[in-house]
């Protein structure tokens, strides 16, 4: 099993960040490879156990299932269950924590999964840089200018 | 039950901050208000269930046990046997958490206890301010 977590401070308190990444289906308006998203059968996008599908830049398409949801802890969870990349047992969890001396959010993003032999350094990078990474840069740069204005 | 959770980022990488937090009996090394302390029956100070005991600079004097260490998650928990304040049931964590961004620490210290409600609020707001 592989693990990647990548974890940063956001200019912003806990509350404005999670009504970001709170909304299942949203990542296509931030995340900068995800180019449209949709929650199958029409649920709410709150609803744990619901499927989100969604279309790449590059024209892929891949689905996930929201396996857990808290408003308390602010966090998230879901696995992945059809791409076209070679990640398997995906499993990736989203939490926010305050830093209370500054009003502003901890975040981190863990992903646990496999991979065929080989692929390991590969599928490291596309998860630790062009998901995690560059999805924290988009939300930073959503709620940082927020903060701002 | 009361609670207190206070957080900051330390701008220094996680295994530097540990080395110095690991320590149950180094208090006096990084804590302002913390004049000297010693574990009890002369046990290594990362025995789990080994009692600091120690002083403030005030003078008062407290008595902890260590309840769980984890070099791998980075955390350690801690109760109060005996403390000057009005209070009891106390358990406290102190939990660090990498910041991949930047080769940061995120610092993390929560306490639990009971007390009598009346005095809850001000607790909360003292043992908050002495921690970081």
């Amino acid at each position: 099993m592989l693990e990647v977590t990548t974890s940063t401070i956001f200019g912003a308190p806990t509350d404005r960040v999670w009504e970001v990444l709170r909304d299942f289906n949203g990542h296509d308006r931030w995340h900068p490879i995800v180019a449209e998203s949709r929650i199958e059968r029409g649920e709410p996008a709150d609803r744990v156990g619901c499927v989100r599908r969604f279309v790449l830049q590059d024209g892929s398409e891949l689905r996930e299932q929201l396996l857990a949801l808290s408003d308390l802890e602010q966090s998230f969870t879901y696995c992945l269950l059809d791409t076209p990349v070679p990640l398997f047992n995906y499993v990736a969890t989203v939490r926010l924590l305050p830093v209370t001396d500054g009003d502003l959010t901890f975040a981190l993003w863990r992903a646990r999964f496999t991979t065929r032999p080989g692929e390991e350094q590969a599928m490291r990078r596309l998860v630790a840089e062009e998901v995690q990474k560059a999805g924290f840069e988009a939300v930073r740069s959503l709620v940082e200018r927020a903060e701002e204005g | 039950m009361a609670r207190v959770y206070v957080s900051s980022v330390i701008p220094a990488p996680v295994g530097r901050v540990w080395a110095r937090i690991r320590d149950f009996n180094g208090l006096p090394s990084w804590h302002p208000a913390i004049a000297e302390s010693r574990i009890e029956n002369g046990e290594p100070s990362d025995r789990v269930g080994c009692v600091r005991d120690f002083r403030l600079r005030n003078g008062e004097r407290i008595r902890e046990r260590l309840l769980g260490l984890s070099d791998y998650e980075y955390f350690c928990t801690y109760s109060i046997l005996e403390s000057p304040m009005p209070l009891s049931d106390y358990v406290a964590t102190l939990r660090l958490t990498p910041i991949t961004d930047g080769d940061r620490t995120f610092a993390e210290w929560s306490a639990e206890f009971t007390c009598d409600p009346a005095r809850e609020a001000e607790l909360v707001a003292t043992i908050g301010r002495t921690v970081f």
